[in-house]
């Protein structure tokens, strides 16, 4: 424990605590939160935008460029983890520890190894790690409980993901819910399977399209709703259908976009 | 929930912010403060979602199930939008720990001052 | 009875940050934050935000935590102290 850390943090939780001391009670109906432009959104909501999620109709309608300025976010955060060196290029003059031998390769998932599924576990995968030089790196083969189970729910998890994308904007769900989970299952496909047969499930050709998905289907549909309101990223007020049809890109271009950035994170992260 | 004077819903998120917080100081290991840091993010992330609550309330949708007082959506959307860049920001960071250990074959931020 | 819940669920969430932050198992302390992020999850569910609880049940105990085991297993286990 040291001492000038807790000072520190002492030093910031005593004026959090006085300012939330004037705050109003949290499930307080009259609080300022409830009375202003939250009001005017939940009355209006369903008029307005013909969503019935209200969560999604603030995220992709009134406050669009919020989203717009995120996707751009995480699309540069792949960017951002893309463009470090790959793999161990450390220099080896530098490298304090001893590199374990190339040919002691007996753990590392090659590409096409897919007739037994031994996929090392991570917590003691690769003969790649430096610093824990001279343990012996066993390879665990996968239970096959953990086997089965990853198999027999990996389809309806993909299931579950389309289903909060298509339906995001009537039950809780939507772009981001829908990313999330492709991208939970392609990594639990690439725990338990190997890298190599689950890298075939992104096509290389389209994959940095998809990849741009989101901040590309965003400009699209802001040039069209100039084109249709003359605001940039502007929703038609009356027109639910044309409002549903420029959501439901929205959140397609997000889902799939999202969850193959996530994808790509995992692979470029493990390889 | 219950009032000692102060709101202890917002007190709780308080503290958990402090102690990401101290894992973020006074750890050395860069895991460990990666780890603080994302303590830090969701604890702010149930403060904003606690002061959007309402008595009683219902999730923002509009479906047969739910009716009038709903929780406002704004700190819903406003925490999605957080999450996602949460998850980046841990992105790019494991990706550049991975990188120090690679170069210097260590992560303590102790032993990375002493170097040359 | 929700008052008890929000408790125990609150005491449950700053004992497991705690917990994280003394683990010096690197490891430990992953899998007690993804826990953590599960109970983070069921709070927010009881708050009526099941949007915000779904995407951080995804991301917290799907994504992050992932990626972290990943760090680990090339980087070291044991945190110095």
């Amino acid at each position: 424990m040291r001492p000038w850390s807790l000072l520190l943090v002492a030093l910031v939780a005593l004026p959090l605590i006085v300012g939330v001391a004037g705050l109003p009670r949290h499930d307080a109906p009259d609080a300022p939160i409830h009375t202003h432009v939250g009001t005017r959104y939940l009355e209006r909501g369903v008029a307005e935008t013909g969503f019935k999620n209200m969560v999604t109709a603030v995220l992709l309608n009134y406050r669009g460029f919020d989203t717009f300025v995120e996707v751009v976010v995480i699309f540069t955060a792949l960017a951002a983890v893309l463009a470090l060196p790959r793999g161990e290029t450390a220099d080896p003059d530098h490298a304090p520890g001893q590199r374990a031998p190339a040919d002691d390769a007996t753990g590392a998932p090659e590409p096409g190894d897919d007739a037994v599924a031994t996929a090392a576990v991570p917590a003691t995968s690769g003969p790649r790690d430096g610093s824990d030089a001279g343990r012996a790196h066993e390879v665990v083969p996968v239970s096959p409980v953990v086997l089965f189970v990853v198999r027999i729910l990996a389809p309806f998890l993909s299931m579950f993901a389309l289903a909060m994308l298509f339906r995001g904007h009537i039950t809780p769900g939507g772009g981001f819910q829908a990313a999330a989970v492709f991208g939970a299952v392609f990594i639990a496909l690439g725990l338990v399977f190997g890298l190599g047969r689950v890298a075939r499930l992104m096509p290389t050709g389209l994959q940095p399209w998809l990849q741009a998905a989101g901040p590309l289907a965003f400009v699209f549909v802001a040039w069209f709703g100039w084109r249709l309101t003359g605001f940039f990223l502007g929703f038609p007020i009356d027109d639910h259908t044309t409002q549903e049809g420029m959501g439901f890109v929205l959140e397609v271009a997000i889902g799939v976009g999202g969850g193959v950035i996530l994808a790509r994170l995992f692979l470029s992260m493990e390889a | 929930m219950l009032l000692f004077g102060l709101d202890l819903d917002y007190v709780a998120a308080i503290v958990l912010f402090c102690v990401g917080l101290y894992m973020l100081v006074a750890k050395s290991n860069l895991l460990k403060k990666l780890l603080g840091l994302n303590v830090m993010e969701t604890a702010v992330f149930a403060f904003i979602v606690t002061a959007g609550m309402i008595e009683g309330g219902d999730p923002p949708i509009m479906v047969q199930g739910t009716s009038a007082p709903f929780a406002s959506p704004i700190p819903h959307a406003m925490v999605l939008t957080g999450i996602v860049v949460a998850v980046s920001v841990t992105a790019v960071a494991l990706a550049l720990i991975v990188q120090i250990h690679a170069h210097y074959g260590t992560i303590e931020v102790d032993e990375l001052k002493e170097l040359p | 009875m929700s008052d008890v819940f929000d408790a125990v669920m609150l005491a449950l969430l700053i004992a497991t940050a705690v917990t994280v932050a003394r683990a010096r198992d690197l490891l430990a302390a992953v899998v007690i934050f993804s826990m953590y992020s599960l109970t983070l999850c069921l709070v927010w569910q009881h708050r009526g935000a099941p949007d915000v609880a779904m995407t951080e049940a995804a991301v917290g105990a799907g994504v992050t935590s992932v990626l972290f085991l990943i760090t680990i297993a090339r980087t070291t286990r044991q945190e110095k102290p």
